[in-house]
């Protein structure tokens, strides 16, 4: 069996920027609201549907799809917490009554998308160039996917260093009663935080429902990784997830291959992040999170 | 129990007399059962702890009093958090510098790699940064060497200079009321002696009463 071990590299990055996509705002509403939020899934499907809605069914393109797909998440984002999450823990709900709730949203939300769009696949109509670099094959959309993660990243970089929100939530996320103890309304960081997480989960859902079919299970399929992501890189911490994102998103292509090798099916390949996360967590736990302490 | 402009106040007491949660309970960190708390006459019991700090309260826990992950000035920077406008954040990070010169060679370090004397140092910087009219202090000197000991009893005595009232609460009795003016001694959350600093365990027996100590230097 020949390996174009460069592709392997290649389609890492693309798996890499989905999961940093999607994990980064799971990992870091995580550490500030103290739950894993299981309707993060969903939050993915929405930004999926809406992206569809806007390219396709208006086709305004994607640029526009991107934009609205991440502001109208972004806000069911923070309504979910604002309207569920945030009451359940003003009454002392545990994280295991936080999270057997995100669970009931996310079905909640999930079937309320089957029944406004459809619970059969739908496709982006949208034609992707591909073309061939030295041993690569490269689509548009791939090229569009890492451009668009990795500039998102870098703008959540200068957000969280530069900015007196972001240093509010790096400092919340660290030491939530000293931050209270500064003046910090925590709430309100909080907040910012689910909008964004829940926006930045509706690109990964964009992307991936792109590069393969979009329905209302689109987020679930792709949610386990991601928790594996957002544990591996250390529980709120922004530079640890995207370590991490590409960690594992090496790890399953690398994987595939091995998988191929033995002669087992490429359906294994969802626990290969798993097989990684226990590894570390046994041998290592937060190796990751620690090399990335300013997060 | 009340504490005037300018003015250092210690709260001493055996362990599990109800300091730190008398701090907590003032800044609204710990429910209060009863009583009032009064800042510059005006009832503020049970304030929530963020309007707290905006009308002029500075908080230092005893633990965890700095934000590890963020450097020294971003730690300064989050302690500013209700001053308008950048060109005031700078005017007080300098004012801060000046009083902790130490803080600012380091300015660009992160905090989790401070040594003890400085982290606490840090923790007092980041509360003065909100400009506080009265600095609540929960044990700063906890688990320090004698050296930053005298350091940042040093730095209190130029805080209070510039007008601003601490209340310090303190295990080493000795130390806390050698800067201080005046005293509470609290046993089981009740307030059960108070005095002049210099004064407050003259007799040998109210050492031994109330803080359970009969050595020389308690």
């Amino acid at each position: 069996m020949t390996v174009n071990w460069a592709q392997i590299l290649f389609n890492s990055v693309i798996t890499g920027s989905i999961y940093l996509l999607g994990a980064v705002g799971l990992s870091v509403t995580y550490g500030l609201s103290g739950f894993p939020n299981f309707a993060h899934a969903e939050f993915i499907t929405l930004g999926a549907f809406i992206g569809y809605f806007v390219a396709e069914q208006l086709g305004l393109g994607l640029p526009a799809a991107l934009i609205v797909a991440f502001l109208v998440t972004g806000i069911v984002g923070f309504l979910c917490y604002r309207g569920v999450f945030q009451p359940l823990a003003k009454r002392g709900a545990s994280i295991i009554h936080l999270m057997v709730a995100s669970i009931a949203l996310g079905f909640i939300l999930r079937y309320s998308i089957g029944a406004a769009w459809s619970w059969h696949p739908l496709y982006f109509t949208t034609t992707w160039s591909a073309f061939d670099v030295g041993p690569l094959r490269v689509t548009g959309l791939w090229l569009w996917l890492i451009f668009v993660a990795v500039g998102l990243a870098f703008i959540m970089h200068l957000i969280l260093t530069r900015t007196k929100i972001g240093k509010a939530i790096r400092a919340t996320s660290s030491n939530p009663e000293l931050a209270l103890a500064s003046g910090i309304n925590i709430d309100r960081v909080i907040w910012i935080t689910w909008f964004v997480g829940g926006g930045l989960a509706a690109i990964a859902g964009i992307f991936r429902g792109a590069d393969t079919q979009i329905w209302p299970m689109t987020g679930w399929d792709i949610i386990l990784p991601m928790f594996a992501v957002a544990i591996l890189g250390g529980i709120g911490n922004f530079y640890g997830a995207i370590a991490a994102a590409f960690v594992i998103g090496l790890a399953e292509n690398v994987g595939v291959v091995a998988l191929i090798a033995v002669g087992l099916s490429t359906e294994y390949r969802m626990a290969i992040p798993f097989l990684i996360l226990i590894i570390t967590l046994i041998v290592k736990p937060q190796w990751l999170a620690m090399l990335f302490r300013r997060a | 129990m009340k504490v005037d402009e300018g003015e250092i106040v210690a709260i001493v007491g055996p362990n599990g007399s109800g300091k730190s949660t008398l701090l907590k309970s003032i800044l609204g960190f710990a429910r209060l059962f009863q009583g009032k708390v009064f800042y510059y006459g005006k009832d503020i019991t049970g304030i929530a702890s963020d309007r707290a700090v905006s009308m002029g309260a500075g908080y230092v826990p005893q633990m965890n009093n700095i934000f590890p992950n963020l450097t020294i000035s971003e730690n300064l920077d989050m302690g500013a958090y209700h001053r308008k406008g950048r060109a005031s954040v700078k005017a007080g990070m300098r004012e801060i510098f000046e009083m902790f010169p130490e803080l600012e060679v380091r300015k660009n370090a992160l905090a989790e790699n401070l040594s003890g004397g400085e982290r606490q140092m840090l923790a007092i910087a980041r509360a003065m940064m909100a400009q506080p009219k009265v600095l609540l202090l929960d044990e700063p000197l906890a688990s320090l060497s004698p050296k930053p000991v005298s350091v940042i009893l040093s730095k209190l005595e130029k805080i209070r200079e510039t007008g601003t009232a601490i209340i310090i609460v303190e295990q080493s009795v000795k130390k806390a009321l050698s800067v201080s003016s005046r005293g509470y001694v609290l046993v089981e959350g009740a307030c059960a002696m108070e005095g002049e600093a210099n004064s407050l365990f003259a007799e040998e027996s109210s050492k031994q009463r109330y803080l359970g100590l009969e050595a020389k230097g308690y």
